[in-house]
């Protein structure tokens, strides 16, 4: 998505050189915010989840199923799995993500799933069915959604996780509280403050041991703990790589001496920039709107510094600051979140009952950082302008 | 002008669309999206913008 976007701006921008996209996957970007909800609910096909691409307005060369290998900044050039030599005079990293997976004594394989990709979504999809036994282990947002999505499906649902609150670090606990009692009433069980010990069986999976001693059956067993930046194919180059790659405020990588970069820049879900907008240290968004904005900013920066001035206004642009965005659709709610409100030293129910549809405020030293709720879309998109700038 | 279709079976009423191209995109006060089907050309990038920003990639953009 990073990528494509980027191409997209550049020429939306006007930029006249050749672009290549290059991915490792062998699908068309596409959109993932339904492979934990539609597409896994009703088996839909890469098509309805691709983006549209104008082609003959996009004038871009696409690579497919061959990722990056490793970069060298001294030869300008990366070099593809398949050993292709590819040279650049503007890169723009934005190779995202991979799930987490943990390593257990009996480390079985089968019937064991992450979610990140189509056809992460796409095997999942062909494993459940009514009547299954699901163990996902994590309560954030994209182990929350699978569980709602599956539970939807009619497989007996649980949850293990280390938190005592699901999303009581990002939402604060009343807010989390209340995410548990809707699933729970769903008939989603919760083993929280709890981990995964060891996986049971021979070669399928069986049950589940936790740390407290008891075992779950688990005919499938899925893995939502988190994600890991793919940045090794930019070692060596004497990047800061301590978590994604870390940018100048304009997503120029920075170097470990701390100088930027000029021709490369982080974009998306593996770029960690300080966003001055909260005045924090530099740090990667998952979200959503992160790869659509980082990108256009990137997509800028290239083409002032081919063609100064030829953006009017751009000149003079602030560091990239943007808002970070989140929603999530479980059961028959939708959670909606703009700002950072893990950032609160003071959260605030603004309105609604915890029962039906609410907003929270979330203040740090009396400013509004965060707005997030169940339901009242209107209201909470109003408020995205009361948060600090 | 440009003509705008929003497909309502994937629309989930997040408005983010609203607030690129507020001349064009609201929520009611039901929280449901409701929007102009055509435009003046000079509504465009902000429809182009909307259509990107959409989580559910709902919105289409025609000339």
């Amino acid at each position: 998505m990073g990528g494509l976007r980027t191409a997209e701006s550049l020429r939306r921008y006007k930029y006249s050189g050749h672009i290549q996209i290059l991915g490792d996957e062998w699908h068309m970007p596409y959109n993932r915010p339904p492979l934990s909800k539609s597409l896994l609910a009703q088996d839909q096909e890469l098509a309805q989840v691709s983006f549209p691409i104008k082609s003959d307005e996009l004038n871009t060369e696409f690579t497919l199923g061959d990722g990056v290998r490793q970069l060298s900044m001294e030869q300008q050039s990366v070099t593809l799995q398949s050993g292709k030599k590819i040279e650049f005079d503007f890169l723009v990293a934005a190779t995202g993500l991979r799930s987490k997976k943990l390593v257990f004594p009996n480390n079985l394989q089968s019937e064991r799933f992450a979610l990140r990709t189509f056809d992460d979504a796409k095997a999942i999809r062909q494993a459940v069915g009514s009547g299954k036994d699901v163990v996902i282990l994590g309560s954030g947002f994209i182990g929350l959604e699978v569980a709602a999505t599956l539970r939807g499906l009619g497989c007996r649902v649980k949850i293990v996780a280390m938190e005592d609150i699901p999303l009581g670090l990002i939402l604060g606990e009343p807010f989390g509280e209340e995410i548990r009692r809707r699933h729970e009433t769903k008939g989603i069980e919760f083993y929280l403050n709890n981990r995964v010990t060891d996986l049971v069986g021979n070669t399928a999976i069986t049950h589940v041991k936790l740390v407290d001693g008891q075992s779950l059956a688990c005919d499938i067993f899925i893995e939502a703990i988190g994600s890991a930046a793919n940045v090794e194919w930019l070692e060596g180059n004497e990047l800061d790589l301590s978590d994604g790659l870390l940018t100048d405020s304009s997503l120029h990588a920075v170097k470990s001496n701390g100088t930027s970069v000029s021709n490369l820049f982080g974009v998306g879900d593996i770029a960690r920039f300080p966003n001055m907008r909260f005045e924090l240290p530099p740090r990667r968004i998952e979200h959503w709107n992160i790869p659509l904005e980082s990108s256009r900013r990137a997509a800028r920066e290239i083409v002032r510094q081919v063609v100064p001035g030829s953006i009017e206004g751009f000149e003079s642009e602030d560091g990239f600051n943007p808002l970070p965005t989140f929603w999530s659709d479980q059961f028959e709610f939708s959670i909606l979140s703009f700002g950072e409100p893990r950032l609160a030293d003071e959260i605030r129910l603004l309105e609604g009952n915890l029962g039906e549809e609410f907003i929270f405020a979330y203040l740090r030293e009396g400013s509004l950082v965060g707005v997030a709720g169940i339901g009242m879309k209107g209201k909470i998109n109003k408020m995205r302008k009361d948060i600090i700038k | 002008m440009i003509t705008i279709k929003v497909d309502m079976d994937k629309c989930q009423h997040y408005g983010q669309c609203v607030y690129e191209a507020p001349n064009i995109f609201k929520l009611n006060e039901n929280d449901k999206l409701e929007y102009l089907a055509s435009a003046d050309e000079s509504e465009r990038e902000n429809v182009k913008s909307a259509s990107d920003i959409c989580p559910m990639q709902a919105i289409q953009v025609f000339d």
